[in-house]
């Protein structure tokens, strides 16, 4: 197995809150190699949610060490986060949260022109990954004229933008119907065929049962595994 | 004895004024003559009721009489000497003119820049004025309240520019209370929509709207006009103490706060209108779209 | 997509709200920028005046700018100071009214000046000569425009006054004079009658021909010495008067008669700067309220804590400056309207601004409008400083 790219030792996070901390996640160890695709799956309020931002360098663990390729960013201040999630992590949410007001070509972009690529490079990446997308003939087209599958698939673009190693999804297909949560499957089948390492949290029996390994999470711990084959 | 150097504003005391008939000052010689001084002037020459000073109307002080101070007053408050020093005294008239007048000069006894006339009934002043303008050629008669002929009130051009100042802000203000309330329709889109779609009509959710900003409309106006008055008090306090007078800057009068609400209510329910109108005039579920 | 580009691409996403903060600001900073005019423009306006004649000292009798008791012995005290070395030239004024006969009868009423005749002149001429020495037939009189219109006269006409200089009451015979010229004199209201004429002339005129008194001193101070050292010089020499440089005496000036407008100014462009900042913050933070999940979105994605204040400090610099530069023109023409009201004041002269612009008030300007608009951001750039990013996107899927 290749080394993990994300790896989680004894971590715990810990929400403060008016009546007491609440642990949505406790003490839960974790290894993700590189090429990995895992979906992440349990009942609401398990700490799915909470175990991909962790993972994703969105949230620090109150206790325990989180490495990203080898490196400690348990306690990395919030501007290295920032950094390491533009360089190395890509985001897909559930609701999509493309900017209204750009285009999907646009939209797309803005990552690698955060991250200060070229203008030139940034034009071919992004002609790219529309063209991977399938969603060319609609670069310059607002998010409030894409169908939710286009919308979510110009999402799955933008994170990608940057060529990041790991590719984090927090219910991708929650807004989507079957059909269209299927093509969001069948394009992260692709990004990981790539070669990018995917990690999925969902509620969509489709993906759970789709991907090669499978954590079931309960009370914040990962209560089981499964591979398939 | 305070020895005081004072060529200016010697105003006629017409109200201690004395017959003028030629006869001496009001006092035996021996005894200064009595004056009142403003209490600026009691203040800042460090004067005290019952100190005799000197006056002059000569800047050299040549041919100072003596006389007392028998009270300090309060100048009339006058807007438009704010800023001066209301370094003033007043005397008997006939005091006045013994040290005024030119000796070369046979009627300066007998003249006077002013006379002012108190009617019974201050309704009768233009018909007083013009009757006596009439019988007393080469007189200038006119009522206190009507400004000379010929000559702008400079409050009223003051109070022309304080409207013109009120007009710009009166429009800035509904600018701002219009991006207020298009804001506050663009939170509540989801709300009208799910209305909408419920199945109430645009009258109806136009009604809600109408009253809703009638009523921030009547409580904003009413809270401007609270603090317009809770703020006077701190503006005339802290002007009287600037220009050292008793001239009352800010008053809020009834009237004053009247038209202020009939102003801001209107504007406040047309803005909520306005901008609530094309938000109900939409069909379905592009209400919700943004 | 750079800073700026994507903070106006957030601005215009919400138009109307847009449009209507550039509005809002442009109204207050009009508002603002004239203020800020009125608040040096009568000073102004009267430094230029007194400046124009080339005199820049003023000699009274008392440390009463106008209207005070006259400089008695003035003959000898215009000789003492014109003997000192940083005076170039005296010149002394009388002031007092005269009465003339409109070709229709009517009676006119004029200001009446004497002045002693040197170098400079308090007036510009328009028309015709000057006041010259004396010669053979009527004294010489300049009048203004106004005067020379109701008279029916030009240049070599004549015209009949009759004098009033004194305090009480006099019945003096009217004085036949030839008018000179037209001039412009600086202190004339917009529809002012005035004339004047040489000293000698004047006090021949007013029946004070033995009368060695005048209003008013104007000096003009030699090159290379300057009006502070002549007035240090005048005050060392003649105690017994006061003399003002046109700085001190515009100083008075703003301390007590521009006093009001000087307060105004202060009171309206605190209540501009208030409401432009509070337009701003509102409009800011709802704006950030209604972007949180995006707000949360991009930070997920990488944006930095810094790079996402970076954009709402730039939306509100984008806004102010928009309002700003619209407020500039709109200030110009709002300004000429309220310079226009305030003219119609009496004792105005007509060569009088209210509202002067000046680099220095543009300068004020615009600074206080890019503090405005920094201090308005200061809490929508908080908010989304703190925004914690995992428990909006919770929120957002949540709801």
């Amino acid at each position: 197995m290749s080394a993990a790219i994300v790896e989680a030792r004894g971590v715990t996070k810990a929400f403060p809150m008016p009546a007491g901390p609440v642990v949505a996640v406790r003490d839960l160890s974790l290894a993700v190699p590189a090429g990995d695709y895992v979906a992440v799956c349990g009942p609401s309020g398990c700490g799915k949610s909470t175990l991909l931002h962790l993972l994703g360098c969105v949230e620090t663990p109150t206790a325990g060490t989180l490495l990203l390729e080898g490196r400690d960013v348990s306690e990395l201040p919030d501007a290295e986060r920032s950094a390491i999630r533009l360089a190395k992590v890509g985001f897909v949410f559930q609701r999509f949260f493309l900017l209204p007001m750009l285009t999907a070509w646009e939209n797309v972009e803005l990552p690698a022109a955060e991250a200060g690529v070229s203008r030139g490079e940034r034009r071919r990446r992004t002609g790219e990954l529309l063209d991977y997308v399938g969603l060319a003939h609609r670069a310059h087209h607002r998010p409030s004229q894409l169908s939710g599958g286009e919308a979510q698939r110009v999402a799955v673009a933008r994170a990608l933008a940057n060529r990041p190693r790991l590719l984090l999804a927090d219910e991708p297909t929650g807004e989507l119907d079957q059909a269209t949560g299927r093509q969001i499957v069948a394009l992260f089948d692709r990004v990981h065929g790539d070669g990018t390492t995917v990690v999925v949290v969902t509620h969509d029996p489709a993906i759970a049962s789709h991907t090669p390994r499978t954590l079931f999470m309960r009370d914040g711990r990962i209560e089981s595994e499964e591979r398939a084959g | 004895m305070a020895d005081l150097r004072l060529a200016l504003l010697l105003l006629l005391a017409g109200l201690l004024a004395a017959p003028a008939s030629g006869a001496g000052p009001a006092a035996a010689p021996e005894d200064p003559a009595p004056i009142v001084v403003s209490r600026q002037l009691l203040r800042s020459q460090g004067l005290a009721v019952g100190d005799v000073v000197s006056l002059s109307s000569d800047p050299s002080g040549r041919e100072a009489r003596r006389f007392r101070i028998v009270g300090a007053y309060e100048p009339t408050p006058d807007p438009a000497r704010l800023g001066d020093a209301w370094l003033e005294a007043r005397l008997h008239l006939p005091d006045l003119i013994s040290l005024t007048a030119d000796p070369a000069d046979p009627q300066a006894g007998e003249a006077v820049q002013a006379i002012n006339v108190r009617l019974v009934d201050p309704g009768d002043a233009e018909a007083f004025a013009r009757e006596l303008a009439a019988r007393l050629p080469g007189l200038a008669v006119r009522s206190t309240a009507a400004p000379p002929a010929g000559r702008v009130d400079p409050f009223v051009v003051l109070e022309r520019f304080h409207l013109a100042i009120a007009v710009v802000t009166v429009v800035a203000s509904s600018v701002f209370l219009l991006a207020l309330m298009v804001m506050l329709v663009d939170e509540r889109r989801e709300t009208v929509a799910t209305l909408r779609l419920i199945g109430l009509r645009r009258r109806r959710i136009l009604l809600q709207v109408a009253l809703e900003g009638l009523v921030i409309a009547v409580a904003g106006a009413a809270f401007g006009v609270v603090l317009a008055a809770a703020l006077q008090a701190g503006f005339n306090r802290f002007f009287q103490w600037r220009y050292d007078t008793a001239l009352v800057f800010v008053h809020v009068t009834p009237a004053i706060a009247g038209r202020s609400v009939l102003l801001a209510v209107p504007l406040g329910l047309v803005a909520s209108l306005v901008s609530s109108w094309g938000l109900v005039r939409r069909r379905g579920l592009s209400v919700a779209r943004r | 997509m750079r800073v700026w580009a994507f903070a106006l691409r957030s601005l215009v996403r919400q138009p109307g709200r847009a449009s209507l903060g550039v509005l809002g600001i442009a109204g207050v900073g009009a508002l603002l920028f004239d203020m800020l005019m009125l608040s040096r423009g009568l000073v102004v306006s009267l430094q230029e005046v007194l400046d124009s004649a080339g005199f820049d000292v003023r000699v009274m009798a008392t440390d009463v700018p106008f209207g005070g008791p006259p400089v008695t012995g003035a003959r000898a005290a215009a000789a003492a100071i014109a003997a000192l070395p940083e005076v170039a030239e005296v010149v002394p004024v009388a002031f007092g009214r005269a009465r003339a006969a409109g070709p229709d009868g009517r009676v006119l009423h004029a200001g009446f000046m004497g002045v002693e005749t040197g170098a400079r002149r308090p007036w510009t001429l328009l028309a015709g000569d000057d006041l010259a020495a004396p010669r053979p037939g009527p004294p010489s009189l300049v009048v203004n425009r106004n005067l020379a219109e109701a008279l029916g006269v030009s240049p070599g006409g004549a015209a009949t006054l009759r004098a009033d200089c004194s305090r009480g009451a006099s019945a003096l015979p009217p004085a036949r004079f030839r008018v000179a010229g037209i001039v412009d004199f600086p202190f004339d209201e917009a529809a002012g009658l005035s004339a004047a004429a040489r000293l000698e002339d004047f006090r021949h005129a007013c029946g004070l021909d033995e009368l060695d008194e005048a209003q008013l001193l104007l000096v003009a101070s030699r090159e290379g010495h300057g009006p502070a050292a002549a007035v240090r010089a005048i005050r060392e020499a003649r105690k017994d008067l006061h003399a003002f440089t046109n700085e001190e005496l515009v100083a008075r000036f703003q301390e007590v008669g521009f006093s009001y407008f000087r307060q105004i100014s202060t009171v309206l462009s605190t209540v501009t700067l208030v409401f432009a900042f509070l337009l701003i913050t509102v409009l800011l933070t709802v704006s950030v309220n209604q972007r949180f999940a995006e707000i949360a979105a991009l930070r997920a994605l990488g944006f930095s804590r810094k790079r996402v204040v970076q954009d709402v400090l730039c939306q509100s610099a984008l806004l102010v400056g928009a309002g700003g530069a619209l407020s500039l023109p709109l200030g110009l023409a709002l300004s000429t309207w309220l310079d226009a009201i305030l003219r119609a004041m009496p004792e105005i002269p007509a060569s009088f601004r209210f509202f002067v612009f000046e680099p220095r008030a543009l300068g004020l300007h615009l600074a206080l409008l890019a503090v405005t608009a920094v201090l308005a951001a200061l809490y929508p750039m908080r908010l989304v400083a703190g925004l914690p990013i995992a428990a909006t996107l919770r929120d957002e899927a949540v709801t």
